[in-house]
Parts: C-alpha cells; structure tokens; sequence
C-alpha cells in the first residue's frame, strides 16, 4: 500500500476535526475524499503532508512520516496542491513551476517534467514569463497542479481543484488529473462536486463531521441511495 | 552642486545597505529587528578590535568580523527570535533587548570614547574640482556592488526564489520541501553581513561608539517606511531619497538639521501613506 493511515485524529484545541480516520491509497489509485464544508478534507490532506500535528497512523510505504517535518514529506514523494492554490502571486508561472521541483536536482528530468506540465496545460507554455497574480482562477489552478507535479509525486494531493472555476476550465482539469493518474501517479483529491469525483475517481471516501460516513469503489457509491440523496441531489 | 551630488550618493549608498539588510529580513521573516544597528556597530568595533589590537592586516580583519557578525545574526535568528516570531510584540523586545546589551558589552569592553577604524583608502581624489576622500568612494562602490549581487543572488537563483517563495508564503513553500527556518537563518546572515559591512566601510568617517547602533536603526527604519516595508527596490529609493535630502539640508540649512529629516520622512509617510511608496500594505 502506497498510503496507510489508521486512526487519524486532529483536533484545535478542544475541537475535534478529524476522528480516527482510516483511509488507504494504493500506487498508482485515484481515490476521492468528499464531504461537505469543514467537513474535515482539507485537514485530512494538511495532516498527510504534515503541515498539520495529527495522531494516529500515517504511513508512507510502510514507513511513518510523523516524524518528519512538513518540507521533508515532499522528499519521500507527497505533493500537496492546497486549498485556495497557494501560488507565490508575485512570481512568474515559470519561476513557480520550478520552485515545485526545489528539492530535485535531476536538470534534465526537470526540464522534461516541465515539458510535460506544459504538454498538459498548453496555456501555460504561453504564459509562463507572466506574473501568476495576471491569471485567471482557472489559469492558476493549472500552475497549482503543475507545480505540485514538478515535485515528481508518488502520491499527489488535491484539494478542491475545481473551486470557484468556470465549468469548461473545470472539465479540462478534471481531464488534466485523470491522465496526470494514467501516468502512473497516486492521486487523493478532496472535492465537494461529488458528480465529477464518483466519474474519474476509482475509490470514494466520504467525510462527514471528521469521520469516515461511507466508503467503496466509484461504481458502488455512485448508486448508493444516501450518496445519491445527499450528494448528487437525487430524490 | 557636485559636492552635494557626491556627498549624497555616500550618504545614500551606506543607508542603501542598512536599510536593504532590514527590509530584508522583514520581508521574509516578518522580523523587525531593532538589534539591526547592533549589527553595523559590531562590524566596525569588529575591524577595530582585530587591526588594532590583534594587529590584523585591514582586509582580512573586515571579513572577519562581517563573518562573525553574520554568525552572530544567525544565533540572534535561532535562538531568541525564532521561539518567539509568533509574536511581533515580543520579537521588537527581544531585538531591543539584543540591541542594549551589544551596547552595554561595547563600553564595558572598549569604554565610551571614539574608537578609529582604519581607511582601506587613505588618499583623497579630486573630481571635478570636488575633494572626496578615497574611502568614502570605496564605500559608495561597495555598496552599489553588493547589493547588486544580493539582487542578482534572489533573482537568478534557487535559493533566491526559495527566499521569494517563503517571504510570499512560508506555508506553500513547506509544500515545495522548501525549510523556512533554514530560509530565514541564511536571510538574517546576509542582513547582518550587509549591516556590518556598512559598518566597516562607514567606521573611518563616523564615530564608532558603544550608542552608534541607533542613529542607522533610525535611518533604516525612516528609509524602510518611506519606501515600503520589505520592498528592496523601494528602500533602494529611499535611501537614494533620505541620502540626499540631508545632504541638500547640510548644505543649504545646517549640518545640525540633517536628523530631522529622517524623522520627518518617518512621520510623514506613516501619516499620509502607510504602505510606504512600493509597499503593498501597510505594515503596521
């Protein structure tokens, strides 16, 4: 197993936002986390890369990545695109793609790894020496992507990629992340269009008040009465 | 008018490298450290101590005590600043405190009276009719040179854009494997090798004394408002700005009225524009 965790918890101080969440991800999985807002998702993906203190079991490959400090998680292969993008807003779309390969020191693989950013996000090539604070949203939801992908993930975390983006951009996305995952990388994505992630995610987990509500494969939750009830608003 | 012309490039060149060291560090730490004129006094006294009393040829002495300087930023950094950087309060404090001791520990080690730092240039050039002494142009071109590198250091490198990165956001730098604390400790080092060398160069024609920390942490501080706090290109202006307004002032009024104008400049931004000229916000 790729990821491994058991018994997750997280709380803020007497808040309690994750409860003993056990999750798995195998190499080369798309696994989607859905739930509602603060239902936990973005707390989940922080917890994994370690930019939030958690308890419980977080394995990466078998090995414990609690004792690692949140820049060294990328290093042993999670990338984290986060909530809101996080992009260096004053910096160009190139500089910010190679700062997501900043612990590589392969050039040549970097520079074919932009190749393929690029390849993907053909509107980035033209735009690369334009500050990212001129993008759109959608724009700069690629740079985000792209540059957590620089990093050359085994698992890639996604949260909410497709908040606050015009439908057609979303689509393209969409269609980024699922051949991003053909590629051969792990993907784990919290969402709240439960729609787009029951059609590209393989497995679902479905986070409700910071547990685990339901879990199965697309295809099972995709016609579970609640989920369909709750999630795709169908009566 | 030459003279002014001259005169004000030194004054500004010095304030320049005080003053890019300062909103340098904020800007990527959101560290305002008043122990930054510390950094400039123990820089000269450095060069003093190691040339006149362990007899130290003068080049090698300045690097020497720029080095020490720089580690002695970087202990400032980690061990008081950092357990306390939540707290911008508690981190003006701490640097204040830092501040007061180096000069409490200057007099009692060198006592109160004016120490010299040896000129790298003792000779005086005339241009244009105008005399100017050798180590003021020195001083002048150093500046514009090592600043110049600074800039070329963040622009062009992968340490540069990790600087850039964290002082945008240390939390998606965290995400890049980019360690912000490693980050912050290389930043105050090149903020208090840039103070020290202002320092070093400035020691021949100022007053090295254990209370010379203050006036540059005032000017730093007038030029850093004026021209944006943590903006590099709007303290280079201002201090372009703040070197030749005393200077015209010392011509033309009195060389006493010279302090003023910094706190002037101070007040007047903070009154009618806090961001500062290329600041995106206001600071405070």
């Amino acid at each position: 197993m790729l990821l491994e965790i058991r018994d997750l918890s997280v709380s803020y101080g007497k808040a309690v936002a994750l409860e003993n969440v056990s999750l798995s991800v195998a190499e080369g999985e798309f696994v989607a986390v859905l739930g509602p807002n603060g239902a936990g998702k973005s707390t989940l993906l922080k917890a994994i890369s370690r930019a939030q203190p958690s308890t419980g079991v977080l394995d990466l490959r078998g090995e414990s990545l609690q004792r690692y400090p949140a820049h060294a998680v990328v290093g042993k292969g999670i990338c984290h695109c986060p909530e809101g993008r996080r992009l260096f807003p004053e910096l160009t779309v190139l500089k910010n793609l190679l700062l997501g390969a900043y612990l590589r020191r392969d050039k040549a693989a970097v520079a074919a790894d932009l190749e393929q950013v690029y390849h993907l996000f053909p509107i980035l090539q033209e735009r690369a020496s334009q500050v990212v604070s001129t993008l759109s949203g959608g724009q700069q939801q690629m740079v985000a992507i792209g540059r957590a992908l620089m990093g050359k993930p085994a698992l890639l975390l996604l949260d909410e990629p497709s908040v606050g983006i015009a439908h057609r951009l979303k689509m393209e996305i969409f269609g980024a992340i699922k051949r991003i995952q053909r590629g051969g990388t792990a993907i784990l994505m919290a969402e709240q269009d439960a729609q787009s992630a029951l059609r590209i995610a393989d497995r679902v987990y479905v986070l409700e008040h910071g547990r685990v509500g339901r879990e199965g494969t697309s295809a099972e939750l995709a016609v579970d009465d609640y989920i369909r009830q709750a999630y795709l608003g169908v009566a | 008018m030459l003279e002014i012309l001259i005169h004000g490039a030194v004054s500004s060149a010095i304030y320049a490298m005080l003053a890019v060291g300062f909103t340098l560090i904020f800007g990527v730490a959101r560290v305002l450290n008043l122990a930054h004129g510390s950094f400039y006094a123990l820089g000269a006294y450095g060069a003093y101590y190691f040339t006149s009393h362990l007899h130290m040829p003068l080049l090698p002495a300045a690097l020497l005590a720029i080095g020490l300087v720089a580690l002695f930023g970087v202990f400032v950094e980690k061990v008081l600043v950092r357990p306390m950087r939540r707290s911008q309060l508690a981190v003006l404090m701490i640097t204040l405190a830092v501040a007061l001791v180096v000069e409490q520990a200057l007099f009692l080690t060198f006592g109160s009276e004016y120490r010299n730092v040896p000129e790298f240039v003792s000779r005086k050039f005339t241009i244009g009719g105008v005399d100017v002494g050798g180590q003021r142009l020195l001083a002048l071109g150093v500046s514009v040179v090592l600043i110049g590198l600074l800039w070329l250091f963040i622009q062009r490198t992968r340490l540069g854009s990790a600087i850039l990165a964290v002082s945008q956001d240390p939390e998606a730098a965290s995400y890049m494997g980019i360690p912000s604390d490693r980050i912050f400790s290389i930043v105050m080092a090149l903020s208090a090798a840039l103070a020290a060398a202002a320092g070093v160069l400035a020691g021949p024609f100022l007053t090295v004394q254990p209370t010379m920390w203050l006036l540059p942490i005032v000017k730093a501080f007038a030029i850093v408002i004026v021209g944006g706090l943590g903006s590099i290109p709007g303290s280079i202006l201002a201090a372009l700005m703040l070197g030749y307004a005393e200077t015209i002032v010392g011509y033309t009024i009195s060389t006493s009225w010279t302090e003023i104008v910094s706190v002037a400049a101070t007040l007047l931004m903070l009154v009618f524009r806090p961001a500062g000229m290329f600041g995106k916000r206001a600071a405070f």
